[in-house]
């Protein structure tokens, strides 16, 4: 993927804050992420933002309904939307949560935990191998929050592992989920991302979070990312090639000057621990 | 056939089930005390796209009909859309199916939920292409190119017009022309007597506004061709101003 300016941080495009970015010269992320489905089909006012973004900045797309998790059959009709959508906006990296958005035939348009079992493992593989061939194209699944486990028979970093290894996709870490997991379920940040297939990270997600309670974490993506997160996200990087790193930015938007300042953090960083590596898987 | 497991997909239903519900459901191995968070996460997602959506019917209902209604909604049925922002559309459709406008006995409920819809779907609507056409013509003999971005409705109350807490009694006739500005994006709206409103239906339909006139004048029992013209061109060239009628169609 050809990043602007050779830079890897990228940020999540909101309405809330698109105008704002297409004119600004204080935000200058490497690329922009959005979700496909908030885009698909829609004109007028929205389309000429999205275009002049597309001119300005490579796109990568982060799904919210493929509902990867979900006991229902996959919308084909909807993934092929995509596809058009993909290769409308030249879109390298197509990203997933490993998680269940739609059941029985209803959208929940949030991202429940799916449970970690064998049989589960199987059905995934065999849908991520369908929406890859679909696309013509790897699907980038990501690590989840999650609230609560529901009649798990592995450890999550047995499920992504063997998710990833069955169905030959890539995988989208996002640090700041590792972070919240293991607040809220008590393990090891680190251990657990050496647990995971790194070999096949293609996308990084960094995020804020918010703590509700001495014992829960919640994924709200409406706060600065905290120092501990950058921490983890330094650890994780020492251990991966270089890929593009999104900050994602849904809520409580800050002034641009702010997410610039995160975005150059983690520039920083990236910059010392990729600093052999010139080429961008 | 599906590699799930039917214990499985039971469970992932009766998870999914409680998020529409709120109902607790007997789950194997979870942490109770976590799972409240997801019932909120869900159905805050669809309430604040439902009240987004509808800002004039939910200030307008009473807090805890709001609430009753977007919670049977949610519980009873299944959204269809893998695109939340088009999921507004399947409430208003719900509620004309439960005919909520009958059992709250407000006769106006569709039509104002419909409007609201309307300028969201005219607003976010695919492009559709612009006829080529000319800026100069003739008004009555040449066919007109309207905006295709555009949608003519009928009304039942004026709800495009008066507040919602006004429009009880005003059953009648209304037509709105809803419309998007090319440049800006930008939504307008238009309220438009039902002569109006069959003049630009029939200029839609391909004749020119001599023609549609010459049938007006007689429809509408007006018989008087002079005045009509008159006013149908003052009309006609206001919408042009608005950049509605965009000018005369290239053959
Ligand atoms: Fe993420």
């Amino acid at each position: 993927m050809q990043l602007k300016d050779n830079k890897h941080i990228g940020i999540g495009f909101r309405k809330d804050f698109s105008e704002e970015l297409l004119d600004s010269t204080v935000l200058k992320p490497a690329f922009i992420e959005l979700a496909p489905e908030n885009w698909i089909g829609m004109g007028g006012y929205w389309k000429k933002q999205l275009d002049k973004a597309a001119e300005k900045f490579p796109i990568t797309c982060h799904g919210l309904s493929l509902s990867i998790g979900s006991p229902d059959d996959l919308d084909l009709d909807f993934l092929y939307k995509i596809k058009k959508f993909i290769k409308q906006y030249n879109v390298q990296i197509y990203s997933e949560h490993l998680s269940y958005a739609k059941c029985d035939n209803a959208h929940l348009y949030d991202l429940l935990p799916i449970p970690f079992r064998k049989d589960a493992v199987k059905h995934i593989i065999a849908r991520i191998k369908q929406v890859q061939d679909i696309l013509e194209m790897p699907l980038a699944i990501e690590n989840v929050s999650y609230y609560t486990p529901v009649a798990a028979e592995m450890d999550e970093a047995t499920f992504i592992s063997e998710i990833v290894d069955g169905s030959g996709c890539n995988m989208l870490l996002d640090v700041n989920n590792v972070y919240v997991n293991s607040f809220n379920h008590n393990y090891n940040a680190k251990e657990f991302i050496t647990k995971l297939p790194l070999n096949k990270v293609s996308y990084i997600h960094m995020a804020g979070h918010e703590q509700i309670s001495d014992t829960v974490i919640i994924d709200t993506h409406g706060e600065a990312v905290i120092e501990k997160v950058f921490e983890l996200f330094e650890y994780t990087t020492s251990l991966l090639k270089p890929v593009p790193v999104l900050l994602e930015r849904d809520f409580n938007i800050p002034e641009l000057e702010e997410l610039q300042t995160e975005l150059t953090r983690m520039e920083t960083i990236v910059s010392k621990t990729w600093k052999k590596e010139h080429v961008i898987a | 056939m599906s590699l799930l497991k039917e214990s499985t997909h039971e469970q992932q239903s009766k998870l999914a089930e409680y998020c529409k519900t709120g109902i607790v459901p007997e789950l194997t191995g979870i942490l109770e005390e976590n799972l409240h968070h997801y019932r909120r996460l869900v159905f805050n997602i669809g309430i604040d796209t439902i009240e987004t959506a509808y800002p004039i019917t939910y200030r307008f209902l009473p807090d805890e009909i709001w609430d009753k209604l977007v919670y049977e909604f949610y519980a009873e049925h299944k959204c269809q859309t893998p695109q939340v922002w088009r999921m507004p559309l399947e409430f208003y459709e719900y509620c004309v199916e439960k005919d909520i406008q009958g059992k709250m006995n407000l006769p106006f409920l569709n039509d104002l939920l419909y409007f609201e819809w309307l300028e969201l779907e005219v607003h976010t609507m695919d492009d559709i292409p612009y006829p080529s056409f000319d800026t100069e013509g003739d008004l009555l003999n040449n066919l007109l190119a309207i905006n295709p971005e555009h949608k003519l409705v009928k009304f039942t109350y004026p709800v495009h017009i008066l507040a919602a807490t006004e429009l009880e009694g005003k059953a009648g006739n209304y037509f709105l022309l809803m419309y998007r500005e090319k440049e800006s994006g930008k939504v307008q709206c238009m309220d438009v007597s039902i002569l109006y409103a069959y003049i630009l239906e029939q200029i839609q339909n391909g004749l020119t506004l001599q023609a549609v006139l010459t049938d007006a004048d007689s429809l509408f029992q007006i018989n008087n061709f002079e005045m009509l013209k008159e006013h149908a061109i003052n009309f006609i060239n206001d919408l042009k101003q608005r950049q509605f009628i965009l000018g005369f169609l290239n053959k």
